[in-house]
């Protein structure tokens, strides 16, 4: 079986930063894997590079199918969906048009369709997302008008809303507390059980080290340890370079 | 308890007409850490925004050191020594690291040293444009530059936010040292609340932008039930210690 | 090669004149985040007060010079308050486009009040500048042109200098970046912004005074100049003192390269005159080339963003305003004076003409100052096709919107790497080449006077202007063709309502709020813009045949660049987000019903008009920032705003709403 996401040696340079040196990244079916990191160790490098944003060197394959070359919306239309760290919605569009942006492909025959008052079929996805990440209230607020866990959830809907392959989460619990963070893990934890892949970058180690399948460490651009929970938690160079006192609060899943 | 710095009485403010926070009132004194806190949207943000000038209140009285601050515009608060990390960072993506360091209002000299040695992985960053800056790295400088200025009061909206567990655990008792030793006030906003109680003073807790709790910091720490429930609104009905 | 050397050296005259206004232009961007369309016209201010100053036409006083010097300097800043109080500073907080919308005003205001005082012949401005020669390899030069470059050139170190070491500028960057950070690191962002405004002002009217020999002192000349100086800030990034004033001196110099070779027997030409508007298409390319290899097909990580266009309401009930206002107009077109039944079909066409923007503008904040130009290429499609090969309707519109759409394209292809403001000016480099290069040809254009265009007819039905049918009053226009733009329009309008309730618009939205974001969420950026530049030259195409047909004649002076920048103002002071804003845009245009009826009623036309449009333009963007469509939108919708107290929840918690607030 192949691999969901198989990253193999992906280096990214801005002039004379080396923001990635040679990372080597696997994603499984429906597996949920943790990137933790300190800060500016080149997490979000790491997904700007395999969703085609920043270019990389290194072989990036999603179901065994070289992407490279591929723009950003190409990746994405083959199934790699992304948030971001600041969580970049659509403004001008309210939540549930943001959702509904992203979940539909249309062909120009489609549009031209729609124009004539054959308004598309919406899918049933745009509510599950809604209801898997409970924002049904706000289908129509503006994102602007929302506190910054409420946007930051609302980024994570419009990832999911594709049903995509491999969906890779920025940050997602930043602005959320202790609880609304472990609910948060609830879920994502139950969507991996029904199958989806998943790349999770997150700061709150209660998340990460709870409900990831296996966790990959960088620090300046170099993986220095990968594997199950427990044994990154022990790994001594994880725990001085980015835990600290987090590794012995935080208890097993 | 020394001087307060900070103020609120009975305030009341939202956006457009809807009431955000209701009827808080709220003090933080001289080299004291207070923690706020509440769910999401409990209307934390809210409340920083109103007591830096950036949302109107619709009642209620924001004074800072014995001075009503109505009518005072956002800059001349920033002048009277507020300092505010907004949740969106206030930062400058056009700017370098050691640019922000220069950016002080008239006849304010930042102490760029203070920062670097609070966040040394900034020193590094000195000359890169902040906008080219990790998530992280964007918020040690907002936290930095906050703390180079010498404020008054300083209100931290997420401190933590984005920031890697070993820094946030340094950061924090930093937090503390520093109101100790300038005598500013600090009213912090943290998810970390286990962690935010350990540093702070005294803590409140919001809920649907009512205050429904407040206490010292260890009695609520050692109360994690109360402090649950009180997450969810239910107004707690245990007593207060008298916060003297 | 002595020639060229000498050609060189002249070109550096009005080259330092083009680098002055871009050091202002510059200045004003990055001090407020406007591109002042009213550079040029501030130092044509500033050159009036001089002139009048020391001729003494007004007070009688003859001053000398260092005191007329001293006062015009006064005036100056005086000037730069008011510009600052009235139209910067109520728009501080919006979009790039409000601003440029503003900047527009105050340049109609300041042309009309001056034509309206000094009338429209040339002033002799007395020189300052030593008049002297000096030779340089053979050739003898006027010394004035190198002092004034001189002095340009320190302008530009010193301004360079400013910003990058002072607190000043440091203060400036980022108040202009984000003004609410900026006081809350306690900088008074008012203070600045009056600040560069002043010393915009000051350098801009300084450039007017002193280059008074190498340009003339006349209300076009020199708010023109604003034209050249665009270009040379935009190949700067708005941002470089130093390459703006290098761009400029070397556009002045390549214009004047260009006047030397138009003399040679080998440069083409165009019935016996040389090729008309070479300057402008080079221009052109030049800064195309440039975008093209300093863009990015995406905006890069930290990349700063443009504040947001007014919002964009999706449309509820279509039919029933679309069939009242059908009848209402069908109506009118009957029984309406021969003089309002034009200004309504005018009103139609200016409709159109707005609705292209919506789509461009308003829908993927592309803001595109070459639709007009479009219209204009559709219109002489027409009328050629008529006069050269007897082809009339429908193929000739059809092949003119053709036309329309293929430029756009070309235009939008080549702006693909370009975003916000800095595409306003590259596609105003292209309406000026399109211009003078198509229009102005006596070939393929109209040459002086234009081109005629022949009645529609279709089974042998005339649906032109002059058809049989005439209306109540038996006069010209025919409403038959009233009614035939009225049908055009409203199909038109529904079509762009439409795009904005489908997935489509949405899309198209997705990429104006975030572009990266929009990639990531499968949007193909490109052609979304491409697709919308595409529908939107069609508009701007079946605008330019009605328009031809209209006059029954197509002509370069119609479609210059301040009609096109003209046409976004009242574009955006209607409504540029809304199908309702695009009406008000029509109502309000050139020779449509309101103008009209000020005319009629009120006698307010010519300089007049001029002067009263700015000032209503500057008016109507304080009181609505986002367009007068925009706050009926507003006032109507108020209490049906979503998100209102009460309907929130907090995270995951949906099912127990907050309490309702007390109002
Ligand atoms: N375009 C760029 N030019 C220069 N440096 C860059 C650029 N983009 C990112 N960097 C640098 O690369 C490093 C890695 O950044 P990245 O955003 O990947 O960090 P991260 O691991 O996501 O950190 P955080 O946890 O703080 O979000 C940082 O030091 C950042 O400053
Ligand atoms: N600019 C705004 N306009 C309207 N409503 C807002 C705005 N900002 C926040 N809100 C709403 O106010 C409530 C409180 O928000 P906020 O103070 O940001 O919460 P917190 O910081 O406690 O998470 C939320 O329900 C949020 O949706
Ligand atoms: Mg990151
Ligand atoms: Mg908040």
């Amino acid at each position: 079986m192949t691999a969901v996401l198989e990253a193999q040696g992906v280096s990214v340079h801005f002039g004379g930063v080396r923001a990635l040196a040679g990372v080597d990244l696997d994603v499984q079916e429906s597996e949920l894997i943790g990137l933790i990191g300190p800060n500016g160790a080149g997490k979000t490098t790491f997904v700007d590079a395999i969703s085609g944003f920043v270019r990389c060197g290194g072989r990036v394959a999603l179901d065994g199918f070289d992407l490279a070359g591929l723009s950003p919306h190409e990746r994405a239309l083959r199934g790699l969906s992304r948030t971001w760290q600041s969580t970049e919605l659509f403004d001008d569009l309210t939540v549930r048009e943001n959702l509904a942006v992203a979940s539909r492909r249309p062909s120009l025959w489609q549009v031209a369709k729609e124009m004539l008052g054959d308004s598309a079929a919406t899918s049933g996805e745009i509510e599950q997302a809604l209801e898997l990440l409970d924002l049904g209230w706000a289908q129509d607020v503006m994102p602007g008008d929302l506190s910054q866990g409420q946007r930051k959830l609302v980024g994570v809907a419009r990832a999911i809303v594709t049903q995509p392959r491999l969906l890779c989460l920025d940050e997602p619990a930043a602005g959320l507390d202790t609880g609304e963070s472990e609910e948060l893990g609830r879920r994502l934890r139950a969507l991996a059980n029904k199958g989806q892949s998943m790349l999770l970058i997150d700061h709150d180690m209660g998340l990460v080290l709870s409900v990831c399948d296996r966790i990959f460490v960088l620090e300046f651009g170099k993986l220095i340890a990968s594997g199950k929970p427990q044994e990154v938690r022990g790994d001594q160079r994880v725990v001085s370079a980015y835990l600290g006192g987090a590794a012995a609060e935080v208890s097993g899943p | 308890m020394a001087a307060t710095v900070l103020e609120i009485e009975a305030l009341t403010a939202g956006y457009e007409e809807a009431a955000v926070v209701r009827d808080l009132s709220l003090g933080v004194g001289e080299g004291e850490v207070v923690a706020l806190l509440g769910a999401n949207g409990a209307g934390k943000t809210t409340t920083l925004r109103v007591i830096s000038g950036i949302v109107h209140p619709m009642a209620g009285r924001v004074v800072l050191a014995g001075q009503d601050l109505a009518g005072t515009s956002i800059s001349a608060r920033a002048r009277m020594g507020i300092a505010h990390v907004p949740e969106n960072r206030g930062l400058f993506f056009g700017l370098t690291v050691a640019e922000h360091f220069r950016l002080g209002h008239r006849g304010e000299r930042l102490d760029e040293e203070a920062a670097y040695r609070h966040f040394p992985a900034l020193a590094e960053l000195r000359d890169r444009r902040c906008g080219l800056l990790s998530g992280g790295e964007q918020q040690m400088l907002a936290v930095g530059r906050a703390l180079a200025r010498h404020p008054r009061l300083l209100l931290l909206d997420e401190l933590s936010l984005g920031l890697a567990p070993l820094i946030v655990e340094r950061l924090l008792p930093v937090v503390r040292e520093y109101a100790l030793e300038s005598g500013c006030g600090v009213l912090l906003v943290e998810q970390h609340i286990q962690l935010a109680l350990t540093v702070a003073d005294r803590g409140y807790v919001l809920s649907h932008g009512e205050l429904v709790l407040q206490d010292r910091a260890e009695a609520l720490r050692g109360n994690r039930d109360l402090l649950m429930a009180s997450y969810f609104g239910e107004r707690a009905t245990a007593t207060l210690e008298a916060d003297t | 090669m002595q020639q060229v050397l000498l050609f060189v050296l002249l070109g550096l005259g009005s080259g330092a004149l083009i680098a002055g206004i871009a050091l202002a232009v510059v200045l004003t961007y990055r001090g407020s985040g406007i591109i002042n369309l009213a550079t040029g016209a501030i130092a044509m201010l500033s050159g009036y007060a001089y002139w009048s100053l020391k001729t003494g036409e007004y007070g009688g006083v003859h001053f000398a010079t260092a005191p007329a010097l001293l006062l015009t300097l006064v005036i100056t800043l005086v000037i730069g308050v008011l510009i600052e109080f009235v139209a910067f500073r109520p728009l501080r907080t919006a979009s790039p486009l409000a601003k440029l919308v503003s900047s527009l005003g105050v340049l109609l205001v300041a042309q009309a009040s001056m034509l309206l005082a000094f009338g429209t012949d040339q002033k002799p401005q007395p020189t300052i500048l030593p008049q002297g020669t000096v030779k340089v390899f053979g050739n003898t030069v006027p010394e004035d042109r190198f002092i004034l470059a001189g002095i340009v050139i320190g302008i530009a170190i010193v301004l360079a200098v400013l910003y990058r070491w002072t607190r000043f500028g440091l203060a400036t960057r980022a108040a202009s970046e984000n003004e609410l950070n900026a006081q809350i690191a306690g900088l008074s962002a008012n203070r600045l912004s009056l600040g560069n405004t002043l010393l915009a002002s000051v350098v801009a009217g300084g450039v007017g005074v002193l280059a008074a020999s190498v340009t003339q002192l006349d209300t076009v000349s020199l708010p023109l100049q604003v034209v050249p100086a665009l270009a040379a800030a935009l190949l700067a990034r708005l941002t470089s003192f130093g390459i703006a004033c290098a761009a400029g001196l070397g556009i002045g110099i390549l214009n004047s390269l260009i006047d030397y070779f138009s003399t040679k027997s080998w440069f083409p030409t165009d019935q016996g005159v040389p090729l008309p508007g070479t300057k402008e298409l080079i221009a052109f390319l030049i800064i195309v080339l440039a975008m093209f290899l300093r863009g990015a097909a995406l905006p890069g990580r930290g990349e700063l963003v443009e504040q947001r266009l007014p919002e964009v309401p999706r449309p509820h009930n279509l039919m029933t305003p679309a069939v009242a206002f059908s009848l209402v107009c069908a109506v009118a077109l009957v029984v309406l004076p021969f003089d309002f039944r034009q200004a309504l079909v005018n009103t139609l066409i200016g409709t159109v003409m707005a609705l292209s923007l919506v789509v461009i503008t308003g829908f993927v904040g592309q803001i595109s100052v070459v639709q007009l130009s479009l219209a204009g290429a559709s219109g002489f499609v027409v009328s050629h096709m008529a006069v050269d090969a007897g082809i009339g309707f429908p193929l000739a519109p059809i092949c003119g919107s053709i036309m329309a759409i293929t430029l756009g394209l070309l235009t939008a292809v080549s702006a693909l790497r370009v975003r916000g403001v800095s595409l306003a000016v590259v596609t105003l480099g292209a309406t000026v080449a399109i211009v003078n290069f198509g229009f102005i040809n006596s070939t393929w254009g109209g040459g002086n006077t234009g081109s005629p265009v022949p009645e529609p007819h279709l089974f042998g039905l005339d649906l032109g202007p002059r058809s049989a049918f005439r209306g109540l009053d038996g006069s010209l226009p025919s409403p038959v063709f009233g009614w035939v733009a009225l049908a055009v329009t409203v199909l038109l309008c529904l079509f762009v309502a439409a795009i904005r309730r489908g997935n489509l618009g949405e899309r198209m939205l997705a990429v104006r709020s975030n572009e990266r974001a929009a990639a990531a969420a499968a949007v193909n950026v490109r052609n979304v813009k491409l697709l919308a530049f595409g529908i939107s030259s069609f508009i701007a195409g079946v605008a330019g045949s009605l328009y031809a047909y209209n006059f029954g004649s197509v002509s370069a002076d119609r479609f210059d660049a301040v009609t096109a920048l003209a046409l976004i103002a009242f574009a955006y002071a209607g409504g540029i987000t809304l199908v309702s804003g695009a009406v008000f845009a029509g109502l309000i245009s050139t020779e449509g019903l309101i103008p009209h009826a000020l005319d009629k009623w009120f006698g307010i036309n010519g300089n007049w008009f001029l002067l009263f449009g700015g000032v209503i333009l500057l008016f109507t963007l304080i009181q609505h920032p986002e367009g007068i469509a925009g706050a009926f939108y507003k006032r109507l919708h108020r209490s049906r705003r979503p998100g209102g107290r009460g309907e929130r929840g907090s995270l995951f918690t949906a099912k127990t709403p907050a309490p309702a607030a007390e109002r």
